[in-house]
């Protein structure tokens, strides 16, 4: 257990000195990891520690994305307003998800969060005037003071990291450790007096602003948006990512993040057929992994300690 | 007379939406799998189907082989893959993503890119005349197929052994498997009867929806608004959820048009958030 | 003192030694395309139009070896982004080419345009304000492509001369769809024509019956703007309800006539009107060589990607070539494209002062071939620059951009409003 601050300090190391040594392309990569890596925890933290799994988490990640885009691009907004803007936006849309998906369970969740999700790409889709349709909106300019690679990505470090520790304290706090009893049995959380629904809503409203925190990361890293970044593929992405890692360890989805941003960048660059390849690794974690990477890291780490 | 136009369209696809919901809805019904790889062996049907009539003229062959091929693609995934992975959600969804991955780049390698819509067979690929307006005849008979499918299917779950084999797996495996129901054999047949009824879906709707790269994503995503909407493991779910998502989403185009892209997924929250398990589901 | 006077003597002798060392490295260009994904044949058919072009020169110009280096966009533009960091930051690439999806061309023109990397939209990404004056104009892209308006224009041209008076439209519903209709609107309309009747179906729309039915009788014609499967399944109704004995169909960007698509429709093919920059039946040897080359290859006919890939290819070993290899000195690399001039499968190319080309459009006609169904050329229009017919100017002083001309366009008055 000891091992745990010391790993915190090696990565700490070796993400602030990373820009000065890498390459700046990798710079950005890493960049990009980051950010998913947060989309991911902040989906763990519906699915692995609420129990609730979801097929529209990248609504969250679109809606933050696109209310920074049209106020900054459209209305010529500064950042000090169409950040928070986008930031309020995807809590608005997470509680307004809870409050019509909180009745379904199981597979029907996981279809009710898929259509409303699809209802709002089909808005960014459909609004041309305001969204620019298909085309997405560029011309997006970072602020000022991360307008370089390398400050913007410790901007994102950072916050990266401080959600992560938000994350943690929030499942080792009494609400985490209720969220992760309801995930067990609602009903008995019920007869213990605990207000499930309200615990529910509230899981599902931070686990939407996190995620929406993450969108707003990646409009100004790409400088555009597009209706991809709320599209049902964008959803199936984080979910995968998610199930990859670890369901429920917070850290596995954040490094299933890695795992498939590296895995896809180097692949695609190598051949054409990296969706085959891809494929065949989904299928190979699954059957040699069940519990993602993490799980595998843990059934073989803690194997070996076995007397 | 246009209106009986619109409905007879909203209807044939209706049809055609219940051949891809109901193995759809059967496999989950007694597997609870949610099998993403659905929409590929619709687009697989289609392609083969499309190869079969290029080399022999015949849409009656295609017809039959396609669907048998996927049939045996999908009694091979369930008994070697998914089997492994009875009643958890998140693996089976991460290995029917694989393979869903695996099936769309080979599909692109074997066929291209280019879209392709089947041909009609020579028999129904006329019209004829509905007051005014003519109506091509390969829609009714569509209509038809579907129909009759529908029956045999509902003759088979309600009046044959394995059928109340299938409504006991569903209801319970445990009991039906302690009653010596060999369930294991059920399960592998049952998911093949679900990959062919999607197989025939493609050929079917092959001179409609035709067969191209994301085709299978699309459909997965139709057939499992309706069977959510029809409620899962239900038949009766899968026909009138088709036929209610066909109508809604013919006449959803011609009223508002700029809605088309979410035609679909509108209705489909509405219903769920007032009954969450769909129309006719049980949880 | 001596050492100094030594190293004055010295060093200008060094230099040219040095700069002609950094002239030793490859010219590599960094091809952005769809590989997978809906728009996989129009990566394809851009790729192998460009690699024949630089192996026909021996994959060398100015002294220097020529490297491709090809990434997939997978359809996605943030991906595309990312492709080109990859490209520029990594691999170290001194051009970008290609770009089929104008989401992926619109999302690296700020990062290009930053870079100072030159951007050649050899693939079909149209956008008309990527070469025209306006907050996304980018100095450094070169279009050897087409963009959207020229098509539509021909079209009208062409419909007008051959009687057209009234024509029905028939566009999928999207920004594209609207920017195309728009485009033959302004066009026809100014002519002397009107368009009596708009229809738009939505993208992915089954079902054309009730689309086909509703065309308004007593038109001279129905003209179509549907990419992907919409005209093949479209056409195939039109066919089947009757309605294509009584109208010809002008088919603008001859989507339906795609060559993959003659074959699946046949005889309902035959007698479709369209208009695009290219014809694999045009009869120069530039294109008979390219298009006996291409069918080695691919093993299928070429499409205009395949012509756009091949002159994008030549104009960039055309400036490499005026500034002797040196394509690092991007001001005069990009200078170089201005003036150059060439012959191409597609016809003549040459340069306007926005970097988009000025080429030929074509009408043509599905007939039955000795090699089956063709597209061939019935009417040409040559030095065809982005404006055309019209001036900058011009068409600069329309109020109504064409996508808010929806619903309006058989309105010929709106549709022709100055500001």
């Amino acid at each position: 257990m000891a091992r745990i601050p010391l790993f915190i300090a090696l990565a700490a190391v070796v993400f602030v000195a990373l820009p000065f040594v890498v390459p700046s392309y990798y710079v950005g990569l890493t960049t990009k990891i980051l950010i998913f890596a947060l989309f991911a925890m902040s989906l763990d933290l519906l699915i692995g520690y609420t129990g609730l799994a979801s097929l529209g988490h990248a609504a969250f990640f679109g809606i933050s994305a696109y209310t920074i885009a049209v106020l900054s691009v459209k209305l010529r907004m500064s950042e000090w307003i169409a950040f928070p803007a986008g930031l309020t936006m995807a809590i608005a849309l997470g509680a307004v998800f809870a409050l019509l998906a909180l009745r379904a369970r199981g597979s029907y969740l996981l279809m009710i969060t898929l259509a409303l999700a699809q209802v709002v790409w089909g808005i960014a889709f459909g609004w041309r005037t305001m969204t620019g349709g298909d085309d997405g909106l560029p011309g997006l300019r970072r602020p000022a003071f991360v307008s370089d690679e390398t400050s913007f990505y410790f901007l994102v470090l950072g916050l990266v990291a401080a959600s992560t520790v938000v994350l943690v304290a929030l499942i080792r706090s009494p609400f985490g450790l209720a969220l992760q009893g309801i995930r067990e049995s609602e009903s008995r959380m019920q007869a213990l007096g605990f207000n499930v629904w309200r615990h529910q809503f509230v899981a599902f409203v931070i686990a939407a602003a996190f995620a929406g925190l993450a969108g707003a990361l990646y409009v100004y890293y790409n400088r555009f948006v597009s209706p991809d970044f709320l599209h049902v593929v964008r959803s199936a992405e984080v979910l995968i990512m998610v199930i990859i890692g670890g369901v429920g360890t917070l850290l596995g989805p954040a490094i299933g993040a890695a795992a498939i941003i590296l895995f896809e960048d180097i692949i695609s660059s190598q051949t054409q057929h990296w969706l085959l390849a891809l494929g065949i690794i989904y299928v190979a974690t699954t059957l040699f992994a069940p519990r993602g990477l993490i799980g595998l890291y843990r059934e073989r780490f803690m194997a070996r300690r076995k007397p | 007379m246009i209106w009986v136009i619109h409905t007879l369209n909203g209807i044939s696809f209706g049809m055609l939406l219940f051949l891809l919901a109901a193995g759809l809805s059967l496999i989950y019904g007694l597997m609870k799998i949610l099998n993403l790889t659905h929409g590929s062996y619709y687009l697989i049907g289609a392609y083969v189907g499309s190869t079969i009539i290029a080399k022999t003229g015949s849409f009656a062959l295609a017809l039959i082989v396609a669907p048998l091929v996927v049939a045996l693609l999908g009694a091979v995934m369930e008994r070697y893959f998914l089997r492994r992975f009875h009643l958890q959600e998140l693996p089976q969804t991460l290995l029917t993503f694989g393979f869903l991955f695996i099936f769309a780049d080979l599909m692109l390698w074997i066929w291209g890119g280019d879209p392709i819509v089947l041909p009609k067979p020579a028999a129904f690929s006329g019209s004829i005349s509905i007051g005014d307006a003519r109506y091509p005849t390969y829609r009714l008979a569509l209509i038809a197929v579907g129909l009759i499918v529908a029956l045999i299917l509902w003759w088979f779950q309600e009046r044959t052994r394995l059928g109340a084999m299938l409504r006991a797996g569903v209801d319970d495996a445990e009991i039906a498997g302690a009653l010596g129901i060999d369930v294991s054999l059920l399960f592998t047949l049952v998911f093949a009867v679900g990959a062919l009824l999607a197989a025939l879906g493609g050929v079917l709707g092959g001179p409609i929806i035709g067969a191209q790269p994301g085709a299978d994503f699309e459909v997965m995503l139709l057939a499992f608004v309706v069977v959510i909407v029809g409620g899962l493991g239900s038949l009766r779910g899968a026909l009138i959820g088709g036929l209610l998502v066909g109508l809604l989403d013919n006449f959803g185009k011609i009223f508002f048009p700029e809605l088309a892209l979410f035609t679909i997924f509108v209705p489909m929250a509405i219903i769920l958030s007032f009954r969450p398990t769909g129309l006719f589901g049980r949880l | 003192m001596r050492a100094s006077w030594i190293a004055a003597g010295v060093l200008p002798l060094m230099l040219p030694i040095t700069s002609s060392f950094a002239q030793q490295g490859p010219i590599k260009i960094g091809l952005i395309l769809p590989l997978s994904g809906t728009f996989a044949p129009n990566g394809e058919d851009t790729l192998t139009g460009t690699r024949i072009y630089f192996d026909s020169i021996g994959n060398q110009v100015g002294g220097r070896k020529i490297e491709l280096i090809i990434e997939d966009e997978q359809g996605r533009p943030d991906v595309g982004l990312t492709k080109a960091r990859k490209l520029v930051e990594n691999d170290k690439v001194q051009i970008l080419a290609g770009f089929v999806s104008t989401a992926v061309a619109l999302a690296v023109n700020d990062y290009a345009r930053e870079k100072k990397i030159p951007m050649v939209l050899s693939g079909d990404a149209g956008a008309n304000e990527l070469t025209m004056p306006g907050p996304l104009y980018n100095p450094y892209i070169v279009r050897t492509s087409q963009n959207g308006r020229t098509p539509a224009a021909a079209a009208a041209a062409f419909a007008y001369k051959n009687g057209w008076r009234k024509v029905a439209t028939m566009t999928s519903d999207y920004a594209g769809g609207f920017d195309t209709i728009g485009g033959f609107a302004q066009a026809f309309c100014k002519l002397g024509g009107t368009i009596v009747q708009e229809q738009y179906p939505p993208i992915n729309t089954n079902d054309y019956g009730p689309y086909v039915t509703n065309v308004q009788s007593g038109v001279d014609g129905v003209v179509t703007f549907l990419p992907g499967s919409a005209g093949l399944k479209f056409v195939k109704q039109f066919d089947e309800l009757g309605m294509k004995a009584k109208y010809p169909l002008m088919d603008i960007f001859g989507q339906i006539v795609y060559e993959p698509f003659l074959p699946q429709l046949g005889d309902a093919a035959l007698g479709i009107y369209s208009t695009l920059h290219y014809a694999p039946t045009i009869k120069t040897p530039e294109n008979e060589a390219f298009v006996a080359e291409y069918m080695k290859r691919a093993k299928r006919i070429p499409s205009d990607n395949g012509a756009d890939g091949w002159a994008g290819a030549h104009a960039i070993a055309d400036a490499a070539k005026a500034v002797d290899g040196k394509v690092e000195d991007t001001e005069k690399f990009l200078a170089a494209f201005r003036p150059d001039k060439f012959a191409s499968p597609k016809g003549n190319i040459s340069f306007d002062k926005y970097g988009q080309l000025i080429q030929s459009m074509y009408v043509r006609k599905v007939e039955k071939t000795a090699d089956g169904y063709a597209n061939v050329v019935v009417e040409k229009f040559d030095n065809v620059d982005q404006f055309w017919p019209m001036t900058e100017a011009e068409l600069e002083s329309y109020k109504y951009r064409y996508s808010e001309l929806k619903g309006s366009m058989t309105n010929c008055a709106k549709v022709l409003e100055k500001k």
